[in-house]
């Protein structure tokens, strides 16, 4: 897959872009939410 | 005047300049923002997510994932790349998501300023915030040093002059701009290093595969060139290697040391690092946390996807051009790098890229090392001066000058280790302070975040048992440190307790942590709790 030798490895790789894609929408997803307070004293 | 890696000399150190004075410009700005020891510790927790996002990656990511774990990849192959998915999931979205926000809130109610201040305020425990501190100072000088190690051997690649005086002028940049900037100084220079890293990184992985050919071309070579690792390399088989597009053979000692002590101890390591838990107390809102989600991952994934690929997709590059350097056509990424990994990028860079391309990188591998550094020595002298000095000795404000001290000894001691550690040592130096930080520090970290329950005596109790048996793991059964220390030898004659197969080769990582979080539930559940008022105070908002 992809020329690699080991489809454990072609996980790793697709599993790393997989990953970042979730952090990206639930970035996107999340960019205007969240607790505004808790300044501290 | 050009050195033998075509870098001009005056445009070399031209640049330097231009890019020291940048940072000492944005290093002075956050000084003169600096006016009490929130600005100086916690950046006055108003800091942008994007600058967040990119400090936080900066300051995880640095020349020893680049440099050290870059040439481990060169030397063992992809298998890295696990490490890569571990950063994202668990250095990035679990650590932003799930510790993040709950540190910035706990934090700013108990109005904690450093990692240690924060589990000593959470269990109500001064005595822990000294014995966090300590342990920290103790450690903290190991990683620096390393992440130094990486950074000079790059400078003494690329300017060809003697690794101390790399050394030595690396440090003493570090040194000037993280004293006298404070927190907020650094986290906007480790912004600016951030982005230079993203770009250098990402053109280093471009290059590489148009140099090969294409993105599966590339591959395809690599994968063809498995059968010269038994010919080439026949130590590199004995412990498992079988090529640099599959895993090691399951069982193997390299097998054991990917994912025991890189795959898991750096991977989960990452959640307990002090460096790095102080910046989510820095935001003044747990929406910029959710902002710098996305920045960090996008940041892991181009900095350390980029050096692991190309870190092992280098073995074509040297296979196929005659670089003269191993004295013959045809040689692998260790023999270029004359046996260590830790030159391999370093080398390759050098080689590979034309001159004009190796400023960017020196930016980038300057910036990677000293957004790192900046973190530990501001992490050290916070340790020293805001949670030992300040707690032994009853003052009412920090001392900035001890804080600074405290910099200025961490600094000297990681330059001493720096001198004197073997060749080879980046990656392993990182991992070993990795699964020390998740074995004292993540139980009680994840305890103070999430169990009520959880107390003073138990936390006390873990963070001991995972320092205590980190420790004797390295000195008694982990064979690379223990037969380096030799304690072990001197005292029973033998160079681990336990030979057996695989357990010198199991990173102490792997019992030490269960240890620590095991002793933390037994000794809180038959210990007194803390008082309600307290816990309804830190789970306010929970």
């Amino acid at each position: 897959m992809f020329g690699l030798g080991d489809i454990s490895i072609a996980i790793a790789m697709l599993g790393s872009i997989a990953v970042t894609l979730i952090c990206v929408i639930y970035g996107i997803i999340t960019w205007n939410k969240g607790d505004d307070s808790g300044e501290g004293k | 005047m050009n050195t033998s890696s075509g870098v001009d000399s005056f445009i070399f150190s031209f640049l330097i300049l231009g890019y020291v004075i940048l940072i000492g410009y944005l290093g002075w700005r956050g000084w003169k923002k600096t006016r009490n020891s929130k600005d100086y510790l916690l950046a006055g927790r108003s800091v942008h997510p994007f600058v967040m996002a990119m400090s936080y990656g900066a300051a995880f990511i640095s020349t020893s994932a680049l440099v050290g774990f870059g040439g481990i990849a060169g030397q063992f192959g992809m298998g890295v790349l696990w490490l890569v998915f571990m950063n994202i999931a668990i250095g990035i979205f679990a650590a932003f998501v799930w510790f993040g926000k709950r540190t910035r809130e706990i934090g700013a109610e108990l109005n904690a300023r450093t990692f240690p201040e924060f589990i000593g305020k959470r269990f109500r425990a001064p005595g822990l915030k000294i014995f966090i501190s300590l342990i920290i100072f103790v450690f903290v000088p190991l990683y620096s040093s390393v992440v130094l190690i990486g950074g000079a051997r790059f400078v003494q690649e690329i300017m060809q002059i003697p690794y101390a005086w790399a050394l030595t002028i690396f440090a003493a940049v570090v040194a000037v701009y993280v004293i006298f900037g404070g927190l907020k100084g650094i986290m906007y220079v480790d912004a600016l290093m951030g982005t230079v890293m993203i770009c250098g990184m990402l053109l280093l992985l471009v290059t590489c595969y148009w140099k090969l050919g294409g993105v599966i071309p590339a591959h395809q070579a690599l994968t063809d060139m498995a059968p010269l690792v038994k010919e080439h390399l026949p130590a590199e088989y004995e412990l498992g290697h079988r090529g640099w597009t599959v895993m090691p053979e399951f069982n193997s000692v390299w097998w054991w040391t990917l994912v025991s002590s890189i795959m898991l101890g750096v991977g989960i390591g990452a959640l307990a690092q002090p460096q790095l838990a102080v910046r989510f107390m820095t935001v003044k809102s747990g929406r910029e946390l959710n902002r710098a989600v996305l920045v960090g991952a996008v940041f892991i994934l181009l900095t350390v996807g980029s050096a692991y690929t190309v870190g092992a997709l280098s073995n074509v590059f040297f296979y196929r051009t005659d670089l003269g350097i191993a004295g013959n056509f045809q040689s692998l990424a260790i023999q270029a790098a004359r046996g260590n990994p830790d030159l391999i990028i370093p080398i390759f860079i050098r080689e590979a890229l034309p001159g004009v391309v190796l400023y960017l990188f020196f930016l980038t591998m300057l910036s990677a090392a000293m957004s790192t550094l900046s973190s530990l020595f501001h992490v050290t002298g916070s340790s020293i001066g805001h949670d030992f000095f300040r707690t032994v000795s009853n003052a009412r404000r920090d001392s900035l000058t001890v804080t600074r001290i405290g910099m200025l000894f961490g600094i000297l001691l990681s330059i001493i280790f720096a001198m004197i550690l073997p060749p080879g040592i980046v990656a392993r130096g990182t991992a070993i302070f990795f699964g020390i930080c998740a074995a004292a520090f993540l139980p009680a970290y994840f305890a103070a975040l999430y169990w009520k329950g959880a107390t003073r005596p138990g936390v006390w109790a873990s963070i001991a048992a995972g320092t205590a048996s980190s420790v004797i793991g390295l000195l008694f059964f982990h064979r690379k440190e223990a037969a380096a220390i030799g304690i072990c030898e001197a005292l029973f004659g033998q160079t681990e307790l336990i030979s057996t197969h695989p357990w010198p080769f199991v990173d102490p990582f792997i019992y030490s942590l269960p240890l620590s979080a095991v002793t933390l539930i037994l000794v809180s559940l038959f210990t007194e709790k803390l008082p309600k008022n307290h816990i309804s105070r830190c789970f306010r908002k929970k």
